[in-house]
């Protein structure tokens, strides 16, 4: 069974293909390069790298946001057409569940952090329930007097059997998961 | 005879998530064109951001319509088309890594197309574009007026050195209060209203460039002056000498081109060739100098997938194929890609 891992949601790109629930395969560009002419290239040397042809991918996991607006929606893309049109199950984790391995005693938060502020997820039995997004200025008020985990490091380790738990989508209903909303519709 | 071509194009530089599966470069087999224009009229224009999300959202429907219609099966399609340029970038990168991802499934080579080609191109849907031809492109991006040598060969003569066409349209519409999208609105209160006003004429040269600000600038200063004295503006006539103006000096420059080249043949492309005014003004200088003139099905004129099928045609016969790192380009100027395509 190999399981293909795609994430685009940061600055860099991470690309795997796990046998077993294991990574036997990974790819990483932390190039300061549009991720639309470092994704697919990439994709390529990893099929290549690990001797498989695109049809011998057996199930997707896509990493649909929050993140990248940009770069979410061109691994959500790339993930949804090879999931549509080879009609193989595809399954989306967040970007803040990525980090749920290194969760080591209680937290009530995890929180990301990017630019202008932070995606935050209130962890309610080992799962994030409630995502929002606080911007930087109003962090210091907003974290008074709560336990948040901040995310460092993401051990791809566990993320197949993380992910696996988790429910197949129809690839129609794969969306990147934006959390902020955007100026006009405010 | 030699194979047929068949070629599944994308199209989403804008606010049109698009497929269309084309035979040689100009007989539609499939076509599906899911269009977000109510989405954005609430916002008065396309809001980038919106589109992508739209694009992201409609994307495998699309396909999924588009391969329905399609009486052939994956193994007859020879390649796969995607507009790459020019448009907005979060729109266009999402047709751009589908067609990336499909090219990849399917094992098929993947052609990027200029947008601006594809209004071209799509003259050969129902004719076929003699040649040699002139060609004018208007649009909300573009006002291009070029020469087609040949399938693979052309030289462009003169663009705007300011706002598109479309775009003038558009704020013109806009200062008037008329909503989005503005150019049908300005053609409907145009045909009610009576050119009453004196209205600056754009450019007074022989250049094939052509200048639409400063029209653009009097009329919104125009409007705002005579608000402010209290003044009401006569928004049908107002609309109307505007039009005349701004389509009087793309038929100058036209004229000026056939008289100058003696080429017997024109094509009209782009969102803008919808206009039926700039239509009747095209064909009439045409007949007077004895030029065929040549304009799309409406259906062909907006953005759609179909005409990317058919630019892509000579760019397969030619086997100008593109790699996976193709990236998106908001603008592309017409004329470095001309060269670049030599």
């Amino acid at each position: 069974m190999n399981t293909l891992l795609i994430d685009t949601h940061a600055d860099f790109i991470f690309l795997a293909i796990y046998q077993n629930q294991e990574i036997k395969y990974k790819k990483e560009s932390k190039e300061k390069k549009d991720h639309s002419t470092i994704c697919m290239p990439l994709l390529i040397e990893l099929l290549s790298e690990s001797k498989l042809n695109i049809n011998q991918i057996d199930d997707i996991i896509v990493v649909n946001g929050p993140g990248s607006f940009t770069g979410v929606r061109i691994g959500v893309t790339i993930a949804k057409i090879i999931a549509y049109t080879m009609n193989i199950p595809i399954r989306t984790i967040t970007s803040l569940e990525l980090y749920l391995n290194e969760l080591t005693k209680d937290y009530q938060y995890i929180a990301l952090e990017e630019k202008n502020g932070f995606y935050v997820g209130n962890l309610i039995n080992n799962q994030i329930k409630n995502y929002e997004y606080i911007k930087r200025n109003e962090w210091e008020k907003w974290n008074k007097n709560k336990k948040i985990f901040l995310c460092q490091n993401i051990n791809y380790n566990n993320i197949c059997s993380f992910a696996k738990q988790k429910k197949p989508i129809n690839p129609h209903l794969v969306n990147p998961f934006y959390v902020k909303k955007i100026e006009a519709e405010k | 005879m030699s194979k047929d071509v068949i070629i599944l194009a994308i199209e989403s530089s804008c606010d049109e998530t698009s497929m269309a599966i084309v035979k040689n470069g100009h007989d539609i087999l499939s076509l599906t064109i899911s269009s977000q224009i109510k989405t954005h009229a609430n916002f008065g224009g396309v809001v980038p951001e919106i589109a992508s999300r739209m694009h992201t959202e409609n994307i495998t429907f699309v396909l999924e319509e588009t391969l329905k219609k399609f009486k052939g099966t994956i193994a007859d399609i020879d390649a796969i088309a995607v507009t790459y340029a020019p448009g907005l970038l979060g729109s266009l990168l999402v047709g751009i890594e589908c067609a990336k991802a499909l090219s990849l499934v399917y094992n098929k080579p993947l052609i990027a197309v200029n947008h601006t080609m594809g209004h071209i191109y799509a003259n050969n849907i129902e004719n076929k574009i003699t040649y040699p031809t002139l060609a004018l492109v208007v649009s909300g991006g573009h006002t291009d007026l070029l020469i087609l040598k040949s399938e693979n060969e052309m030289q462009l003569l003169g663009s705007s050195i300011d706002d598109s066409i479309g775009e003038v349209y558009d704020k013109v519409a806009r200062v008037l209060g008329m909503t989005y999208p503005g150019g049908p609105n300005i053609e409907k209160a145009a045909v009610k209203g009576e050119d009453t006003y004196k209205l600056p004429k754009p450019m007074q040269d022989d250049s094939y460039n052509f200048s639409f600000s400063g029209l653009k600038s009097y009329i919104v200063n125009l409007v705002h002056n005579e608000k402010q004295r209290g003044n009401e503006i006569r928004k049908d006539d107002l609309a109307k000498s505007f039009q005349i103006a701004a389509v009087d000096e793309i038929v100058r420059k036209v004229t000026l081109a056939i008289k100058n080249t003696g080429i017997k043949h024109f094509v009209l492309a782009g969102g803008v060739s919808a206009n039926k005014y700039l239509r009747e003004e095209l064909s009439k200088v045409c007949n007077q100098n004895n030029v065929k003139f040549h304009v799309p099905n409406i259906l062909y004129c907006t953005d759609n997938a179909a005409m990317i099928g058919c630019a892509a045609y000579p760019l397969y016969k030619e086997k100008k194929f593109a790699d996976f790192s193709l990236n998106a380009k908001s603008s592309e100027n017409i004329k470095l890609y001309i060269e670049k395509n030599k």
